[in-house]
């Protein structure tokens, strides 16, 4: 009997050293998608196989809340060790110190990843880059062929996207050029912003870091999507245009991978293309067009405790085989890794091929603290231009002012 | 004495700590933040004053808020009242189907005000019913749509609310109605008062206590929409109403809860004097109550 009180005794103790020594990691992560979720629990699964000092738990947040939540917890200091994050909010925590720097601990990867500069802040990088997103330009063929754009007819410049556009339109009622987003917040700029780029505009100068949103070429690029909206739009949010894309009324759209998402899960039978983002001016030998970037991070806590187990798990997500898996899994089109992008998968399909080809003629936002105010602005700018017939010049130098305004704060 | 005492304060211990720990603290706390600039993620703050006041009284987009939450408030309530007693009326009277009419007008109010904005989203858009029928009485539907036009969103959004709020407010009168004796009504008709008579000296004067709860009910309610601005424009399109503001400032983007939470005090206050304001309205129509 005393013995076998001995023998308990020491298993408990045993088994109560073992588990005060199991790091629990905490996850938040938005991919709660059926065709996902799946996938991203058998990775964590594989990960404590491999790792079986470390658990993690994994949390799913919402787009609709996400933010929020993850900024209550972190100024509740309860926030997780590892945490998702869009690329436009990276600059937001990581100036106030809620984010661990990994610089070193990257240093060797950086080849292998496209998307640093969106994690980069104070040269100090703040997250390893994961999925990222981009914007690519579809047709519909069948509305190009009606519109007698044959011949191998690509629009390539906003001069073939202008006139394609129109005669698609002039195709007859409830026929349109060109899907033209609603004042959407978080959406409308980033339709504006591949011409504003393509056009060779910028945020801030290079140096000195002043606002130049009301450049020449801004304005420009603000006039001709006004007139692609005026004359060519089918306005609507973001899922109103790719339903109207899809039952065949609108011949261009802009949109992303989960367009090509869709079509495949909802069996459609669209005869359309994907192409770069057009250039300001013809180029048939050089890629004049710029689309929007972004993505998604997975970043540390600085607050976390478990910061070794936490890069051990972030450079497990984001590795090249299994960034491949999620792609595969949620058809996305833009892995970070560019192993990863060099794959078959993505280079024997036309439309992913486009996607791959796009990151490299990207644009993101700057990585900016403020960002969220300036997007505002933006948008504001747009939609007084496309909604309530502001001039172009007029609603950018307001915008402008504004942004300066702020950043003198 | 002190055993029941105790007893009481026992048994309804639950209830004062929840209303103690998520009501009115959250109400103090947010008065003393109104005074500072915390911002969420920012380590942190400082005293301000009356700062994120003035700079409220100056803000271009709050000031637009609030228009439209008066638009709202003042264009909602007389209508949704005159229906909501126009229905209640109806179906007071004895026909075939009342309780099919009643449960019919009754159901929007207890559906999910997200479903309903969904639908009606879906109606005013180009192309959509309400567009087909503004056609079809040779009005000119917006170019893109209901919700997408300046001019017609937000009196968009107030339609809908009314449909969906007159059934509540139709019950209530409903229970007004029930509650006048039919005495009264028999006297009047002995001494030969028509109908109309009956209604303005017998029914709208028993009425008013059920009327301005309602009044202050509803008037509540619509200087808080928010549901419905979320969920159909994003508060773009001039819709942004002062609920919508605070969301916008404190909830997202910078999270400005001190800023925010100023917005809520004027809008708290706002509140309190309309809700005043009616009572003192009612009061000199009618004496005492």
């Amino acid at each position: 009997m005393r013995i076998a009180t001995t023998v308990l005794f020491f298993a408990v103790l045993v088994l109560a050293q073992s588990a005060a020594s199991e790091t629990t990691l905490t996850w938040w992560q938005f991919w709660t998608d059926p065709t996902i979720r799946p996938v991203i629990a058998s990775m964590v699964e594989e990960f404590e196989q491999a790792n079986p000092d470390i658990k993690v738990e994994l949390t799913d947040l919402t787009w609709s809340n996400g933010h929020e939540k993850i900024a209550i917890a972190f100024a509740s200091g309860s926030g997780p060790d590892i945490v998702e994050l869009g690329s436009d909010w990276i600059a937001q925590f990581a100036a106030n110190n809620r984010l661990a720097d990994i610089s070193p601990d990257v240093a060797e990867e950086l080849k292998e990843y496209d998307g640093w500069s969106m994690a980069t802040y104070d040269d100090k990088i703040y997250g390893q880059p994961w999925i990222l997103g981009t914007r690519v330009l579809f047709w519909n063929q069948d509305l190009l062929d009606r519109a007698d754009l044959r011949d191998g007819f690509l629009p390539i410049s906003w001069a073939h996207l202008d006139t394609a556009s129109h005669r698609i339109t002039d195709l007859g009622r409830d026929i349109y050029g060109w899907g033209s987003n609603t004042a959407e917040k978080h959406r409308l700029y980033k339709k504006f912003m591949p011409f504003f780029w393509s056009a060779g505009a910028r945020v801030y100068t290079d140096s000195g870091g002043f606002c130049i949103v009301s450049s020449e070429p801004a304005v420009r690029a603000l006039r001709f999507y006004k007139r692609l909206h005026d004359d060519c739009g089918y306005v609507a949010n973001q899922r109103g245009i790719e339903d109207a894309f899809l039952d065949g009324k609108i011949g261009f759209i802009i949109s992303g991978d989960w367009l090509l998402k869709r079509i495949e899960q909802e069996g459609h039978s669209l005869n359309f293309r994907t192409i770069l983002i057009p250039g300001e001016t013809q180029t048939e030998f050089k890629i004049g067009g710029r689309s929007f970037m972004g993505g998604e991070f997975l970043t540390i806590n600085a607050a976390s405790e478990n910061k070794e187990a936490a890069l051990k798990f972030v450079k497990f997500i984001t590795s090249p085989e299994n960034q491949l898996r999620f792609c595969k899994a949620n058809k996305s089109a833009n892995p970070s890794s560019k192993t990863a992008q060099s794959n078959d998968y993505f280079q024997n399909d036309p439309n992913l091929k486009t996607f791959i080809a796009q990151l490299n003629h990207a644009v993101h936002p700057p990585v900016d603290p403020d960002w969220v105010f300036i997007e505002s602005e933006l948008e504001k700018a747009v939609e007084s231009v496309l909604f309530e017939n502001a001039g172009p010049g007029a609603a950018l130098l307001d915008a402008r002012i504004n942004i300066a305004k702020l950043k003198e704060k | 004495m002190s055993q029941p005492r105790s007893t009481g304060f026992l048994l309804t211990s639950p209830w004062i700590l929840t209303f103690l720990l998520f009501w009115a603290f959250p109400v103090v706390y947010s008065l003393y933040m109104g005074f500072t600039d915390y911002r969420l993620l920012v380590e942190g703050y400082r005293w301000v004053g009356w700062e994120n006041y003035r700079q409220l009284l100056s803000d271009p987009d709050f000031i637009s808020s609030l228009k439209n939450t008066f638009i709202f408030v003042l264009g909602t309530i007389p209508v949704t009242t005159v229906i909501a007693l126009a229905l209640a009326l109806l179906v007071n009277r004895q026909f075939k189907g009342r309780s099919l009419f009643r449960s019919a007008f009754f159901l929007p109010s207890i559906t999910s005000m997200v479903v309903i904005a969904l639908i009606f989203t879906s109606l005013y858009q180009r192309g959509g019913y309400v567009a087909l029928l503004a056609e079809m009485v040779g009005q000119d539907p917006p170019v893109h749509g209901f919700l997408y036009d300046s001019g017609t969103a937000l009196y968009s959004i107030m339609a809908m609310d009314v449909w969906m709020a007159v059934g509540y407010y139709m019950l209530i009168f409903l229970a007004g109605l029930k509650a006048i004796p039919d005495e009264l009504y028999e006297a009047a008709e002995i001494s030969g008062a028509s109908s109309t008579r009956q209604f303005f000296s017998i029914t709208l004067p028993l009425l008013r206590p059920v009327a301005l709860f309602i009044l202050v009910i509803n008037c509540i309610k619509s200087f808080q929409v928010f549901v419905e601005v979320f969920v159909m424009t994003g508060g773009t399109f001039d819709t942004s109403t002062a609920v919508f503001f605070i969301f916008q400032e404190g909830l997202t983007g910078a999270f400005q809860i001190g800023y925010a939470s100023a917005a809520a005090y004027v809008l708290f206050v706002l509140i309190a004097a309309f809700s005043a304001l009616q009572f003192v309205l009612m009061r000199r129509r009618t004496g005492a109550w």
